[in-house]
């Protein structure tokens, strides 16, 4: 989750989401250096004492500042397009987990194997624990196995919700009568927490998403408890 | 809530051992009290750019400044010229910062796919090791052919 304060982005918890941070540090160091420009030109600009009231044209730096615009957006356009598809490649998934949002929780169904599903309500402040936060936990969280790719399905019961986990690097809307696909692998075990993205009511802002990603060995065994207690 | 008669609400004990995973193990999460004992804030150039966190950002600003100096400089001593020479030093910088950011970023891109080559290798070994399947075991001569 996001520490108080910050700003940046989360660790990242998905191969995808890696691929995310490097453009996105990529891309802040040549907007970085084109704000370092930018200002360079004003201060030399306010600062100078020479004038010219005849320039015309100067072919020079004419085909400089076309030439050099287009240079770096080719620079931010590639790896940005390889990201893109890469997001969209689904490959082979072990587990199909269908998330429906409903106003306003989220309730999870995994239907590969035997029909197993629970829905997943925040747990309100004053039910806390110490050492849980506030707005982000709920009373069941969607256990995922590490490193096993894992397919998506999103929709929604009644209105627009989004389904987010920042940290994973996946947003997809959850649109009442259409199933939106996505997929990710976690590539380290751990609890991530995502929170409903589109606003869907009064409660919006408390229908938090929670994925725990264990080894397959403890997923096996959550799920066979959950299906026992069924 | 919603109940239907294939799928039910299902109540999980919070202190199945389970479950206990996840508290040795949060990954990216922390205690509340933790994170905040941990971070620093990181120093940022115009307000955007982390040198501190961001991979290799602090190697090529510190690269650039010195580049600055040393273009700068050495175009004074020669031309005595001092705008022109702030002018050559701002871009002595940035040649010199973007030379050594996508450097530095090249190599740990290598980097990151050598690790991910390992990671599947040690992976595989883990899977493969004692089976024919195995790309470490040497063909031998004497033992019988496996099943057609």
């Amino acid at each position: 989750m996001a520490h108080p304060s910050q700003l940046g982005f989360q660790d990242a918890a998905s191969p995808v989401m890696e691929e995310l941070l490097h453009f996105h540090d990529h891309t802040l160091m040549i907007v970085f250096l084109i704000s370092t420009l930018v200002l360079y030109i004003i201060v030399a600009m306010v600062t100078t004492k020479l004038t010219n009231k005849f320039i015309l044209d100067s072919q020079e730096i004419e085909i400089i500042w076309t030439l050099l615009p287009a240079m770096i957006l080719i620079l931010i356009a590639l790896p940005s397009l390889r990201i893109l598809y890469l997001m969209d490649e689904i490959n082979d998934p072990h587990l199909t987990i269908k998330a429906m949002g409903h106003q306003w929780y989220w309730s999870y169904e995994y239907t590969d194997y035997e029909d197993l599903g629970f829905d997943s309500y925040m747990v309100p402040t004053q039910d806390l624990t110490p050492g849980q936060f506030r707005l982000l936990e709920t009373d069941h969280r969607m256990v995922i196995p590490v490193d096993s790719p894992i397919r998506v399905l999103v929709s929604a019961d009644d209105v627009l919700h989004s389904w987010a986990v920042p940290s994973l690097g996946i947003k997809m809307d959850a649109v009442p009568g259409r199933l939106n696909q996505t997929a990710f692998i976690t590539s380290r075990p751990g609890v991530f927490y995502g929170q409903c993205s589109e606003i869907c009511g009064a409660n919006h802002s408390f229908m938090p998403i929670v994925v725990e990603a264990v080894p397959l060995e403890h997923f096996e065994n959550w799920s066979s408890l959950m299906l026992e207690d069924a | 809530m919603r109940k239907s008669s294939a799928v039910t609400k299902i109540a999980v004990q919070a202190d199945s051992p389970k479950l206990n995973y996840k508290e040795k193990d949060r990954g990216c999460t922390a205690m509340a009290g933790e994170e905040a004992a941990g971070q620093n804030k990181g120093f940022k150039l115009l307000g955007i750019l982390d040198v501190q966190r961001t991979p290799c950002a602090r190697e090529a600003i510190l690269h650039g400044a010195g580049g600055s100096v040393a273009a700068g400089m050495l175009y004074f001593l020669a031309t005595s010229r001092v705008r022109r020479s702030f002018d050559v030093g701002f871009a002595g910088f940035m040649l010199t910062t973007l030379g050594s950011w996508f450097y530095c970023r090249i190599n740990n891109a290598k980097l990151r796919v050598q690790q991910r080559v390992i990671q599947e290798g040690m992976r595989n070994k883990v899977i493969y090791e004692g089976t024919v399947l195995d790309p470490t075991n040497k063909p031998n001569a004497d033992a019988p052919p496996g099943p057609p």
